[in-house]
């Protein structure tokens, strides 16, 4: 997996200064949560829900193995061809072959994370196979040649001004005005509409794999994935091992958790179930169907501290509600997964040394713990790995000694209250009237862009104390 | 080069399983039962499915028996298309209506470049959510629901159920006794999109409209729900 996090800073500093980037941010921080918060208002059993698939998520990774391989069987029982990859280049490996196997010279693919993680496109392309991404907003961002910025909306960055451009130069339909967002629309459709009547090979994600029936679900609004798993002869279907639940009825129970943290809605306009090739009664749909089934170090995530984060059902909602996504949106993070979910994930799957700086875009105001379907305590796990960064020396070693101090002090309460007994109404007092300061030693990183609010002129245990006190002598 | 990595990846697996038997796997996951559904009420399933079906920009027609059903596709096709163009899927239930009466004379097949609408006969309508399953085959080549401008479904009143729970229980069954379809569709609306600046846009790829006939004795409320929802032009 590819991923530029090592310059999250300068990034972020760069999107921070993009005021007309911030507005599309601003829609998706202010407008996302109030669709979830009515959708998940009106459903009132939503938290036991969450309870209920959480439990079936971890009974499903406590037998990966017995599920996988009830899958497996069900599927290559359902005529279709099933493959193991250990990581991306192995997969891309896979998916290749197949395609070569058909002489296949158009690719058209749903949208996929998994294959944004091995970083597919740019590996068939190598091989000579036009490939188009035909989820609309990937395929925008394919013509504009950037990544996603979301892992929902992928082009949520990009105003409909530059998409009308991005067609114009790429659509050679003539001289034509955009004057609505549906004339995007609508060209778009036609466009692609080309494309998926002449694609070889279709790719394809999953929301989830059933393993009682082998069985694989998609959610869309857009039918392009649909089209994408129907219209080719070949089908591949990438997807990651974490991916594989016990039953249909779970499937659609985790379901009702995504769909409404997504978009609010209470089933996407497609929800299908793909078995495999085209039965002796079926006049359409693929001839031939493969899944490939992506490891990628989830067998070492799943012994490791960080397992809740392969029950994330990628819904956004993280992204959505994160106060530092909604300032420096998705590209900062340098990875096709961003927000919450993805400073923990792109770590996991890439190394700490990469991405340390990911760990550390977070307030820990906890709203995406409090957010998330898969009740995944993201704030938590972002702690650990500031933890482990700290353990393995990454961090500076001012900031280590720092942070020792502080731990040390911390341990030893009565020395503590002492040293802040006489820091905190220094602060308050050169604070002055204006209640802030506008420079802290060994904290310039903070006071150079914003002064830092003065404290209250005594510690809270120097007031608890005083009550107690008075208190007393009443 | 995939074999030796599903060996190695499962022997890994298993390292780190909670190593109990596949029946006692089976009796966990039996015990942790289903997961609770959004409250529906039995009152009155159609109303609440037509209702819900509105919320996901379909629309509707209620219609009592087969007759009306052709008459409604007819008026459908004529006040969109001014024409009884219609391509319908391979469906003894579809087969058997009375197309005659109501000028329509609908291909039977998979839809071709040009053919506007398409019809196909609902296995079930799910009151949660106000979608509609089908099966694809014979019957619903998936061209029918996915390529056409209009898709048209009929949904049979005795073919309601609940919730997602109740539709597994009856699809199940019929996996059990047909074996298992190339795909199940679950339809809720016709296609959209919101990646452009998250406004949200109908025909992304497929159907530009999506439109459901309620077949059967419905209670006076429905009906005249569906009077005042009357599909526009
Ligand atoms: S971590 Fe939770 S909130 Fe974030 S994308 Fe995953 S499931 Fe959704």
């Amino acid at each position: 997996m590819e991923i530029s996090s090592d310059t999250f800073l300068d990034n972020a500093s760069a999107a921070l200064r993009d005021t007309d980037k911030a507005k599309r941010r601003d829609f998706i921080a202010i407008a996302t949560p109030q669709i979830r918060k009515a959708a998940i208002d009106e459903f009132e059993g939503f938290d036991a829900l969450r309870k209920h698939v959480k439990r079936i998520r971890q009974h499903s990774l406590n037998n990966l193995a017995h599920y996988l391989e009830k899958f497996e069987q069900e599927a290559v029982q359902n005529g279709n061809r099933v493959h193991f990859a250990r990581d991306g280049a192995q997969l891309n490996d896979i998916v290749l072959d197949i395609c070569q196997q058909h002489g296949a010279k158009k690719v058209i693919k749903g949208k996929s994370m998994i294959t944004e993680e091995t970083g597919l496109n740019d590996f068939l392309k190598r091989g000579n196979l036009d490939v188009v991404e035909t989820d609309l907003g990937e395929y925008i961002i394919q013509l504009a040649g950037e990544a996603p910025s979301h892992i929902v909306g992928p082009a949520l960055h990009k105003s409909a001004d530059e998409i009308g451009e991005l067609f114009l130069k790429n659509h050679k339909l003539g001289d034509r005005e955009f004057q609505e967002t549906e004339n995007l629309v609508d060209e778009a459709r036609g466009v692609l509409r080309e494309h998926f009547l002449k694609g070889d090979v279709g790719i394809i994600g999953s929301n989830a794999l059933i393993a009682e029936n082998g069985y694989s679900m998609l959610v869309t609004n857009e039918g392009n994935g649909d089209l994408c798993a129907n219209l080719p002869d070949v089908l591949v279907i990438c997807t990651s091992i974490d991916r594989v639940l016990p039953r249909a009825e779970d499937a659609t129970a985790m379901l009702r958790l995504l769909v409404r943290s997504a978009t609010g809605q209470p089933q996407t306009c497609y929800t299908s179930f793909y078995s495999g090739p085209r039965r002796d009664t079926d006049i359409d749909g693929p001839v031939e169907t493969h899944f490939v089934l992506l490891d990628n170090r989830r067998s070492d995530i799943l012994t490791s501290d960080y397992r809740e984060m392969l029950e994330c059902i990628r819904c956004g909602a993280c992204l959505n509600h994160c106060p530092i996504y909604a300032s420096v949106g998705g590209h900062a993070y340098g990875s096709v997964y961003q927000g919450p979910m993805g400073s923990v994930l792109t770590p996991l799957l890439t190394s700490l040394e990469e991405s340390s700086a990911l760990p550390n875009a977070c307030t820990t105001c906890g709203r995406c713990a409090e957010v998330c379907p898969a009740d995944i305590p993201l704030p938590d796990l972002l702690r650990n790995l500031r933890q482990e960064e700290n353990d393995k020396k990454l961090t500076s070693s001012r900031w280590r000694s720092g942070l020792k101090l502080h731990s040390w002090l911390a341990r030893h309460p009565r020395l503590y209250q002492w040293v802040t007994g006489i820091v905190i109404p220094a602060m308050h007092i050169i604070g002055g009237s204006r209640g802030r300061l506008s420079r802290l030693p060994m904290a310039s990183g903070w006071t150079s862009q914003r002064d830092f609010p003065a404290p209250e002129s005594r510690t809270f245990m120097q007031q608890y104390k005083a009550r107690l006190r008075k208190n007393h002598e009443q | 080069m995939s074999n030796s990595s599903r060996a190695e990846l499962l022997d890994k697996l298993r390292d780190t399983a909670s190593g109990q038997s596949a029946g006692r796997i089976e009796l966990e996951r039996n015990a942790m039962g289903s997961g609770n559904a959004p409250f529906v009420s039995a009152n009155n399933l159609s109303l609440t499915y037509l209702q819900n079906v509105l919320a996901n920009r379909g629309s509707i027609t209620c219609v009592a028996n087969r007759n009306e059903a052709v008459q409604a596709v007819g008026n459908y096709l004529y006040g969109h298309f001014r024409s009884h163009r219609l391509v319908a899927g391979n469906d003894p239930r579809l087969a058997a209506m009375p197309w005659r009466d109501a000028g329509v004379l609908p291909r039977f097949g998979s839809l071709e470049e040009g053919e506007p609408a398409a019809l196909s006969y609902a296995k079930l309508g799910i009151v949660e959510t106000g979608a509609v399953v089908t099966y694809t085959g014979k019957g619903n080549p998936c061209a029918n629901h996915l390529l056409p401008e209009h898709h048209l479904v009929l949904v049979d009143v005795n073919d309601l159920v609940l919730n997602l729970e109740q539709a597994w229980e009856k699809i199940n069954g019929d996996l059990g006794k047909d074996g298992r379809p190339r795909g199940i569709n679950m339809i809720a609306g016709p296609s959209s999109t919101a990646d452009i600046e998250g406004q949200v846009v109908y025909g992304a790829h497929g159907p530009r409209r999506w439109h459901v006939i309620l077949l059967g004795e419905v209670p006076e409320e429905t009906r005249e729900l569906a009077k005042n929802n009357a599909p526009t032009d």
